[in-house]
């Protein structure tokens, strides 16, 4: 299907990422010096993720799925290294790596050309590759006539489209979808990134794809890890993830709507109870 | 024929990507600072005049203090010490302004410093350049030392940059850093020979000018554009040793620590 080899291109061991939250951190000069004579602070602690252990392939799409508050951000901010975790982990990633999340990674008070020329290079881009691959990057993004406008004018669409196609163009060589098609429900752009996609499988580049769309990662994706409460509950193939994923959900639906009912009942036969009363 | 030779020189250089995208970060910045303004670069420069004018209508006119070119020599302590305090005061907020660039995209964090202070230091060279051109115009002889007036520059760019970094850290823990910075603005200003003469500098209160890091920068400034006097070595020296002291100090500092900020963000 694609150019997969067993170079490994992500690879995390032993990853655990614990929050401390402070319930009146020290922000302030002012917290700090109050905070000498008032020592006892709760201290709220949150295991967002807990032992993970993973290895991604070079020209692999992997899909990463969990409920909201799972920890599948906290795991993109450490395979992205934007941020640290708990002491004993490693976190190895070869190649650049490029996070596409819907309206971020762009500068809202640039234009569209500034912002093309600013995250080309940051992704090693010379400037002469830039400048030679531009007319392609607008067009695919299909905003010609909006080159020179600042993007906080974009619309959500538009926003999208520039960042996939700056990625496509660009020589990242990890893709993470972070929610990335969730949001647009742009038809023809859903039915151009599926072309895209497909292309940028072709050329061997990595992709990574958090999604709560979860078709999408069963369209896509060749495997899969499902994250709840911080650990991996499952991994393996992704349509088998998927499947039990839905089925977890299906499951939990139906157990809530149980639950929903019982207590819709009681309320009535309590009221009816008293009425009779 | 201009761009054909900026090509071969950035090939020359290593890894010249590097070189590129400090530089296309630093004019975005310049530009976002002035050109979205109806006057431009032009504030660059209003802004010092504004005050040189407000410090000579009081310490001139209403204070009586005039020496020769009164007006000169506290225009050449306002572009140094305007220019560093700007270019720091931006440094404080860069990890949290340029998230967008830091949570998407894998690169060196350093980068975004030196654009910013590369940024900061374009509307110096173009105020410094307007202040030569004032003191050749009322007659102020252009001595041999001038070679050094680069290595002076320089010095102010190591230090601008070191301290940027540092106090990008210290914000992650401590968002009020920039209250206390506005706070220093005043203190280091007047603490300087900005308006007063170097002979107040004397005895006891010498240690001022090795204490404030710009201080020492200064001086040999004015010694070469404004007296026309040689440098003082003592406080090149110092003074450039302590600049690399405090970008040594502040890369440690950001790659320690830089992850931090998107946690207390």
């Amino acid at each position: 299907m694609n150019q997969q080899n067993d170079e490994i291109v992500v690879r995390l061991k032993n990853v655990s990422k614990t929050f401390f939250s402070k319930q009146n951190p020290s922000v302030s000069i002012r917290d700090l010096a109050l905070g000498l004579f008032n020592r006892r602070k709760e201290v709220k602690v949150v295991k967002a993720l807990q032992n993970i252990n993973l290895e991604i392939r070079k020209g692999e799409t992997f899909g990463i799925i969990g409920s909201n508050g799972s920890g599948k951000s906290t795991l993109i901010h450490l395979m992205m290294q934007s941020m640290k975790p708990d002491e004993g982990a490693t976190i190895e990633t070869k190649g650049v790596m490029l996070r596409l999340a819907l309206g971020m990674g762009m500068d809202p008070n640039l234009s569209a050309r500034e912002n093309i020329f600013v995250n080309g290079s940051i992704l090693g881009l010379s400037f002469s590759h830039i400048s030679s691959i531009f007319d392609e990057i607008i067009a695919y993004a299909n905003i010609e006539d909006f080159v020179d406008t600042p993007v906080k004018h974009f619309s959500k669409g538009m926003h999208a489209r520039l960042k996939f196609s700056i990625a496509l163009h660009a020589n990242a060589e990890i893709l993470l979808l972070d929610e990335f098609f969730g949001g647009v429900g742009d038809q023809d752009f859903r039915k151009k990134s599926t072309r895209a996609f497909k292309k940028v499988i072709l050329q061997g580049k990595t992709i990574i794809m958090v999604s709560h769309a979860v078709q999408n990662v069963k369209k896509h994706c060749e495997r899969a890890i499902w994250i709840d409460k911080g650990i991996i509950k499952m991994e393996g193939a992704a349509d088998a993830v998927v499947d039990a994923y839905i089925e977890n959900f299906k499951l939990l639906e139906a157990k809530k709507e149980l639950e929903e009912k019982e207590l819709k009942e009681k309320k009535r036969n309590r009221r009816k109870k008293r009425n009779a009363e | 024929m201009l761009s054909k030779l900026k090509t071969n020189i950035l090939n020359k250089i290593p890894d010249n990507n590097r070189y590129e995208r400090i530089w296309k970060i630093a004019q975005v910045d310049f530009k976002k600072r002035y050109f979205n303004t109806k006057l431009g670069l032009l504030w660059a420069l209003i802004n010092p005049l504004f005050r040189l004018f407000v410090f000579y209508f009081v310490f001139a006119w209403i204070g009586r203090m005039r020496g020769d070119n009164f007006g000169i020599y506290i225009f050449g302590a306002l572009i140094v010490w305007m220019s560093f305090m700007e270019t720091t005061s931006a440094g404080i907020r860069l990890l949290h302004a340029k998230k967008y660039l830091l949570m998407n995209i894998q690169f060196n964090k350093l980068d975004l410093f030196i654009s910013n202070t590369t940024a900061g230091f374009m509307g110096f060279l173009f105020n410094l350049v307007a202040y030569m051109i004032i003191s050749i115009g009322v007659g102020i002889p252009i001595i041999p030392d001038i070679v050094w007036l680069p290595l002076l520059v320089i010095n102010l760019y190591i230090l601008t940059l070191g301290v940027s970094l540092i106090l990008a850290v210290i914000n992650i823990y401590l968002k009020d850093i920039h209250h206390v910075w506005s706070m220093y603005s005043l203190l280091g200003f007047w603490t300087m020979p900005s308006i007063f003469p170097m002979e107040r500098f004397t005895g006891y209160l010498e240690i001022l000018l090795w204490i404030n890091p710009v201080a020492g920068i200064l001086v040999n400034i004015r010694n070469i554009l404004f007296y026309g006097k040689p440098i003082e070595w003592k406080f090149f020296f110092y003074n450039f040793a302590l600049a690399i002291l405090f970008y040594l100090i502040g890369e440690y500092l950001l790659n320690k620590h830089w992850q931090n900020s998107l946690e207390k963000a």
